[in-house]
């Protein structure tokens, strides 16, 4: 799945991987591609700029952390980051209930006559 | 100052190479270039280790990580519009915040002047003929109109780099344009600023208090020099957005 399919989810879905706990650049990408089975895989130049910009409105949070002798830049949600999740979730959850039922095929007795 | 991310050293010469043409692509400042070049070595060395977890000798598990991270200018081309947004709202913070300080230095300098005048900036009629007090009246009035654009653009910038964001989503190319105007507003401001410093200097001698005056004069041309760079950094930003 490009990158252009999930578009004006992104943010969303980089705030959900981020609900399980603090998590870095590469972590997110690869959670990413665990999380979806491999269907999503994300360019590097779309994860990490939309991860500053996240962190620019402050939805999550970044600080330089050092873990087994590397530095890392590691995001965590915000609590803004995380109202913002809960509302994507209701946002996503009526949009989807109502393509659903928009795409579900019509009775036949209902169907247009030509 | 806190150094960022691993050592150079520690991702060997194909991984300094990739990241040398990605920071070779990135537009602005080198502060912003270099934080972003470290995280991505850090990502470039954790995904390496997972090439390696699964089996993959070292040389090919490099190889495999930057084909992962893809064309360096694509993803120097992700971080334009990000890198654009940050220096803007760096250059309108810094501008919002020493734009009181240097007006502070000039309500001090005309404060403690002798004008003839209580509370008479430098630049008052006090002693002078009444065509040259007539320009600069109006130099005065520019000066103002100039502080006032560079805080309405400053706040635009602000407001399109920030919290607000989360609601409203602005054209990447607004921020670099408002930083650029209210840099170029300060630059006026300064520059008007000093102009009747000049004047005042050359028609009344002697009535201004010389050091306020001079530190006044001083953080004005600091602050012009600075705020013209940054704002041609910000238009040149605005330019690698098109």
């Amino acid at each position: 799945m490009r990158a252009e399919a999930l578009k004006g989810h992104l943010d969303g879905i980089l705030l959900a991987v981020l609900e399980a706990g603090p998590c870095h650049g590469y972590a997110i990408m690869e959670a990413l591609r665990v999380r979806s089975g491999g269907q999503v895989d994300l360019p590097t130049g779309t994860v990490y700029p939309a991860l500053h910009r996240l962190e620019r409105a402050g939805l999550v949070r970044a600080s330089w952390s050092e873990a087994g002798g590397r530095r890392r830049r590691v995001y965590e949600l915000t609590p803004a980051g995380l109202r913002s999740l809960d509302t994507e979730r209701g946002a996503w959850r009526d949009f989807s209930a109502t393509v659903t039922t928009l795409l579900r095929p019509a009775p036949l007795a209902t169907r247009a006559s030509p | 100052m806190t150094r960022q991310g691993p050592p150079a050293s520690a991702a060997g010469p194909a991984v300094e190479c990739y990241l040398a043409e990605v920071a070779g692509r990135l537009p602005g400042p080198d502060r912003g270039r270099d934080g972003i070049v470290a995280e991505l070595r850090s990502g470039l060395l954790d995904a390496m280790d997972a090439y390696q977890s699964a089996g993959l000798p070292t040389d090919q598990a490099v190889q495999a990580a930057i084909r992962e991270f893809g064309d360096p200018g694509r993803v120097a081309d992700g971080f334009r519009a990000e890198i654009a947004a940050a220096q803007a709202r760096r250059v309108v913070v810094t501008l919002l915040v020493t734009g009181p300080l240097v007006g502070l230095l000039w309500i001090a300098t005309a404060m403690s002047s002798h004008l003839g005048i209580r509370f008479a900036v430098p630049w008052q009629r006090a002693g002078l003929g009444a065509s040259l007090g007539t320009g600069l009246g109006t130099g005065l009035l520019l000066v103002a109109v100039a502080v006032g654009v560079t805080a309405w653009a400053g706040v635009i910038g602000i407001a399109s780099t920030g919290r607000l964001t989360r609601w409203l989503t602005a054209p990447p190319r607004l921020a670099p344009t408002a930083a650029a105007v209210a840099g170029f507003g300060a630059v006026s401001a300064d520059s008007l600023g000093l102009v009747l410093l000049a004047v005042q200097l050359a028609a009344v001698p002697g009535k201004l208090s010389p050091v306020p005056a001079i530190a006044a004069a001083a953080a004005s041309v600091t602050r012009l020099l600075l705020a013209r760079r940054a704002a041609r950094q910000c238009l040149a930003l605005r330019a690698s957005l098109a």
